[in-house]
């Protein structure tokens, strides 16, 4: 158990029988009764998101998982599949509860899963993946607008930002959660 | 805590000023009187659930604490019972315990606007023609667009709480404001109930199921006539549940929160009272309670009424951007 204050992004609650990933926490005080958290939280096995305000006092039930390694084998339309690198057993997690970050893994990819009971939740986001540009345009010379963006295809077809000097083939850093443009990698 | 310059901020921060700007203009020429006052007191407005920074003097061997206003109200109090009339405050104030967020800093502006001899609903004309103007010296209009929804202030959107709750979340008058009957509709909705009060249920569903829908039907939306347990330092309606206060939000942001003001002493006292023992009972940073502002009422100070408005939050809305960060050149975060 936790008391609603402290709930953390990326930690997992039970609440009204499901479990749920806190994805967003903002600390609120309006002036009169107790302080309140916003939370937005995930249910692990639909992918819902909703909105959810507890007293900062409430005792939440947090469940505690367990991470393992693994590698990304590949995904169909319900699912992402994962296999444990010491047991080789494979374990699924839902694309909904994944959301778009899927679309910046590309097969072998190592990660940490989250476990509970036996089954996968989420998947640990990595802070960067490594990623080839499949296809960008040619910058056009003399455009030295400083910040200025095109768009680049990657090798796992997902789309991102990217600077001016970025060219096909090139590898890139990219923040799987934002799907930001990090630096080139070659 | 750690000091951040923003240089990419130099536009935003111009436009924060003209805001400022030109919500002085508007207050100078509607006759209210500027006030400039300290932000350090020896003693303060018992307030149950706000916590406060308190620092000492020290001068020789001799010390004395002092706070740091979380609103100038102590100070204009005293003004009105000495005849100042109408008049306002824009300036920092402080507010502890709460972490930086899109919406909070420890450190804000405040513009506290009072009318001597008037009472909510004048506050509100006057705000939304403030907010008016405001618009129309950014954007030549009578309305804003902030985070994808669009706001007219042509006119308020007037809703009693009692109102809202029973639009929003399915609660009629009668489960609003007893108790009791309202403790066990919020248990029956799933709400922990257990070890709670009226206040902290009341707050929580407020903050799920009302509040997300306010200063979202195009207009701002004035929440109007809140339970007496909500308004310490407003006068109280007649129906013996409710007392004169309104809140404002703009695209469901909270951007201020005005009272009719409790003008009898004898009944002020007792509520500060009840606040003070409440401060104990949280545990809160204990400060003497402020005499002089009991003494002004008693010298008789007339009816009025006054807002609170966050000025940072304000401008973040007028200027649609995320976050009140993004108005700052310094922020202390």
């Amino acid at each position: 158990m936790a008391s609603a204050g402290n709930l953390k992004k990326g930690e997992f609650i039970r609440y009204q029988g499901d479990i749920w990933q806190v994805q967003k926490t903002e600390f609120y005080s309006p002036g009169k009764g107790s302080a309140l958290m916003r939370t937005k939280i995930r249910n692990i096995k639909t992918g819902k998101n909703i909105d959810y305000t507890f007293k900062s006092q409430e005792s939440v039930e947090t469940v505690e998982v367990s991470s393992n390694e693994m590698q990304y084998l590949y995904k169909d339309n319900e699912n992402a599949y994962f296999m444990d690198n010491q047991t080789f057993q494979q374990y699924e997690v839902p694309l909904s509860v994944i959301g778009d970050m899927v679309h910046f893994f590309k097969e072998g990819e190592v990660m940490y899963v989250y476990l509970y009971e036996e089954k996968a939740l989420n998947i640990r986001p990595p802070s960067v993946v490594r990623l080839k540009i499949q296809e960008t345009e040619e910058a056009v010379k003399g455009d030295t607008v400083s910040g200025a963006r095109k768009v680049a295809v990657l090798e796992t077809g997902a789309k991102v930002q990217v600077p001016l000097f970025v060219k096909t083939g090139d590898m890139i850093t990219v923040n799987p959660e934002t799907g930001e443009y990090g630096e080139r990698a070659n | 805590m750690k000091i951040k310059a923003h240089g990419d901020h130099f536009e935003n921060h111009k436009q924060y000023l003209s805001v400022i700007r030109t919500i002085e203009a508007y207050l100078d020429s509607n006759g209210y009187q500027r006030l400039m006052l300290p932000v350090l007191s020896p003693a303060l407005i018992p307030e149950s659930y706000l916590e406060i920074f308190e620092t000492t003097f020290t001068y020789l061997k001799k010390s004395e604490h002092l706070y740091l206003t979380p609103s100038p109200e102590l100070f204009i109090k005293r003004l009105i019972a000495e005849g100042v009339g109408d008049c306002y405050y824009l300036g920092p104030s402080f507010r502890n315990a709460e972490p930086n967020s899109p919406k909070h800093m420890p450190e804000f502006t405040m513009l506290e606007l009072y009318g001597i001899g008037k009472d909510y609903m004048f506050i509100a004309d006057e705000v939304l023609s403030m907010l008016q103007r405001i618009a129309k010296k950014l954007y030549s209009s009578s309305h804003i667009t902030y985070a994808g929804t669009k706001v007219d202030f042509s006119r308020w959107e007037k809703m009693t709480v009692a109102q809202a709750f029973e639009r929003y979340a399915g609660i009629t008058p009668e489960q609003l404001f007893n108790t009791n009957l309202f403790c066990e509709t919020a248990k029956a909705k799933r709400y922990v109930t257990d070890a709670f009060s009226y206040e902290d249920l009341w707050s929580q569903m407020y903050a799920q199921e009302v509040e997300p829908h306010l200063g979202m039907n195009g207009h701002a939306t004035l929440l109007y006539d809140y339970p007496v347990q909500f308004a310490t330092l407003s006068k109280p309606n007649d129906d013996g549940v409710t007392a004169q206060r309104f809140e404002f939000y703009i695209a469901g942001v909270e951007i201020g929160n005005c009272y009719s003001e409790l003008t009898d002493w004898k009944l002020q006292e007792q509520r500060l009272k009840e606040e003070q023992q409440l401060r104990k009972k949280h545990g809160l940073i204990t400060h003497p309670s402020d005499d002089g502002f009991i003494d002004a009422l008693k010298k008789g100070m007339p009816a009025c009424s006054g807002i609170a408005i966050g000025v940072e939050r304000l401008a973040m809305v007028m200027l649609d951007l995320p976050s009140i960060e993004d108005l700052q050149v310094i922020s202390v975060v």
